[in-house]
């Protein structure tokens, strides 16, 4: 069997292994959340089961038929076909039946004029396609640590931009029950998103823990202590936050570092910055990215 | 898998520290696309067998109305029964085309059976109620242009012409397969199914996240307040953020108070049937040249769907 052959033949399997193989790893890790909503965990890792059980099964099965294939082939293609040459679409054919693969090999063989080299030449680039493709999937999934996203998306999407996810939440948060210690940076960020005022923020105290992330309008002095709400994976992600006003803050909290902040709120003194409330921090703590980066 | 287990093991944390930020987001939305669809895929793949191997030959076909309106009709309503998301309706439907379900009644299924199933109308009705009709808009809309692309391609002179010489190979190889050894032709199947579907479906997912880290999303939602731009802004970003039809209506909610529900409507008919990853998904079955038709038939309709949702209602 031809080395391309080969590899269409076993390039599902090997990317669905990888996937697999990436998706359990995560989930042992308690990492699958950094990819997609923890609801979904249980059924992706089910179907991760299912497929494992198809996957070894088709390891032991696909080679006899290939077996099947060889011998067949043999009486299949006489010297009259030999012209012909397997090009990359003779993949699906484990079956190899005579008459329907005659048929086929006859329609989609290329003309008297085409020259093989070329055909060669395609099939070679395919072979060379899928390998990519396989060296990818194995880089992206196995070897690149996992990790969450970044500022560069909280540019890309902009911070608060979107009414921020889920009515019932928001319902809760609106009802300004006193008791706002467990209060997240989603949470206040709705409040001020549902036009709660300063009268209701000024003098509050606040402890949030976030990445850090400048403002777009006052890098220099406001940053936003900010998380993403993810509502079905890291796709829709989408940035939340809290802006902290602490001139000079980028020479002790690099971008993307994760702290935690204390501090009560307060009128924005910054002119640039669009933001009206922000939190005046008594103490800002560096902290290691907490297990689970996103909220929900 | 051991070896891969170990791969992982060993790959040190601080390998990605050379990388700029856009290019770590683009992987991580990159798995993040593959992660999320590839048990959607499997549950397709497995419920294809299900119709193509384990079901007595002609089950579900012998039992559909002769009529080839009805018949469409209650084509498009299976997907109440088979309850999969677009990604996983690939391998399903051509796994009903090898079965002997005709071209454009596949594409019916295709296109109807995201939208009408039951998770995709719980998560609707859970994110938007009855609001603006934009549960009953999606439900009427998408059923309309799936039975409507179905008819336009049953007119088609020569429907084999519409797949792809690969897949016809295939479908001619499963008829003429001794009908044997179930759990063997499972296993077969599997295998030459997730030949054809995952390297589309990584491809897919890794050109959507390419379009991710590369399109501002804020242009996109600048535009959502006008009564025409809302509705083919959304559809642009249906089409790149290409995210699966059973949770989609959460990920608009996010957006909900700047769009008008028309761009809703159009970003929830339009994003189960066309977008980046389903594209890479069907070019496995479709030629090209098909599924720009498709794609722009569907396009039109539903921006004229979302339209009438803005000016009508």
């Amino acid at each position: 069997m031809s080395f391309s052959r080969l590899v269409s033949r076993w390039q599902g399997l090997a990317l669905s292994l990888v996937g697999v193989v990436a998706t359990v790893w995560l989930g042992f890790a308690g990492q699958l959340g950094l990819y997609i909503h923890p609801r979904y965990s249980v059924f992706t890792l089910i179907m991760a089961g299912i497929a494992v059980v198809l996957i070894v099964g088709a390891f032991a099965v696909v080679p006899s038929a290939d077996d099947e294939h060889e011998h067949e082939h043999g009486h299949d293609h006489g010297p009259e076909h030999d012209g012909h040459g397997h090009g990359p679409e003779a993949h699906g054919d484990q079956h190899g039946h005579p008459v329907a693969h005659d048929a086929l090999v006859n329609r989609n063989a290329p003309g008297p004029g085409r020259p093989r080299r070329s055909r060669r030449f395609w099939m070679l680039a395919g072979t060379a396609a899928s390998l990519a493709v396989v060296a990818a999937a194995v880089a992206t999934l196995l070897v690149v640590p996992p990790s969450t996203l970044t500022s560069s998306t909280v540019e890309q999407r902009s911070i608060n931009s979107s009414s921020a996810t889920l009515g019932s939440t928001s319902a809760q948060a609106a009802s300004t029950t006193d008791d706002t210690s467990a209060y997240t940076v989603k949470n206040w960020s709705l409040l001020m998103r549902q036009g709660v005022g300063l009268d209701y923020f000024a003098g509050r105290a606040a402890s949030v823990t976030g990445f850090v992330t400048p403002d777009a309008d006052d890098p220099d002095n406001v940053f936003f202590i900010a998380r993403f709400v993810v509502t079905c994976c890291a796709v829709d992600a989408q940035p939340v936050g809290v802006a902290v006003y602490q001139p000079g803050w980028q020479s002790s909290y690099p971008v993307d570092s994760w702290v935690s902040v204390d501090g009560t709120f307060g009128a924005d003194p910054s002119v640039l910055s669009t933001a009206s409330i922000v939190l005046q921090p008594d103490r800002i703590s560096a902290i290691d990215q907490p297990s689970d980066p996103y909220v929900y | 898998m051991l070896v891969l287990l170990g791969i992982r093991w060993l790959a040190p944390a601080s390998l990605t520290e050379w990388m700029t930020d856009p290019a770590r987001d683009f992987v991580t939305l990159t798995i993040s696309v593959i992660i999320e669809s590839l048990p959607f895929v499997f549950l397709g793949i497995v419920l294809s067998s299900l119709v193509q191997v384990w079901l007595p030959e002609g089950f579900l076909l012998r039992r559909l109305p002769k009529n080839p309106a009805l018949r469409r009709l209650s084509i498009s309503l299976l997907g109440v029964l088979l309850p999969v998301c677009e990604c996983g309706n690939v391998p399903l439907s051509r796994g009903l085309i090898m079965s002997g379900l005709t071209v454009a009644d596949s594409m019916t299924f295709l296109f109807a059976a995201p939208i009408l199933n039951p998770i995709t109308i719980i998560t609707t009705y859970q994110a938007f109620g009855w609001n603006d009709g934009i549960l009953v808009s999606r439900i009427v809309g998408g059923l309309l242009i799936a039975n409507l692309v179905g008819w336009i391609f049953s007119r088609h002179p020569q429907p084999e012409k519409l797949l792809t010489p690969g897949f016809q190979e295939a479908c001619a190889i499963d008829a003429a397969a001794p009908r044997t050894g179930r759990l063997r032709r499972t296993f077969l199947q599997f295998s030459s199914e997730t030949s054809a579907m995952m390297p589309a479906l990584f491809i897919g997912a890794g050109i959507a996240g390419l379009i991710q880290v590369a399109v501002s999303r804020n242009i996109l939602i600048a535009l959502g307040s006008n009564p025409l731009w809302s509705v083919l802004a959304l559809m642009l970003l249906a089409f790149v953020v290409a995210i699966c039809s059973n949770v989609d209506a959460f990920f608009i909610l996010s957006f909900g108070s700047t769009f008008l529900p028309g761009g809703i409507v159009a970003f929830l008919v339009f994003g189960p049937m066309i977008d980046v990853k389903m594209l890479a998904l069907l070019r496995t079955t479709f030629t090209a040249k098909t599924l720009v038709q498709v794609s722009i038939l569907i396009a039109m309709c539903a921006a004229t769907l979302g339209l009438a949702v803005n000016y009508v209602l």
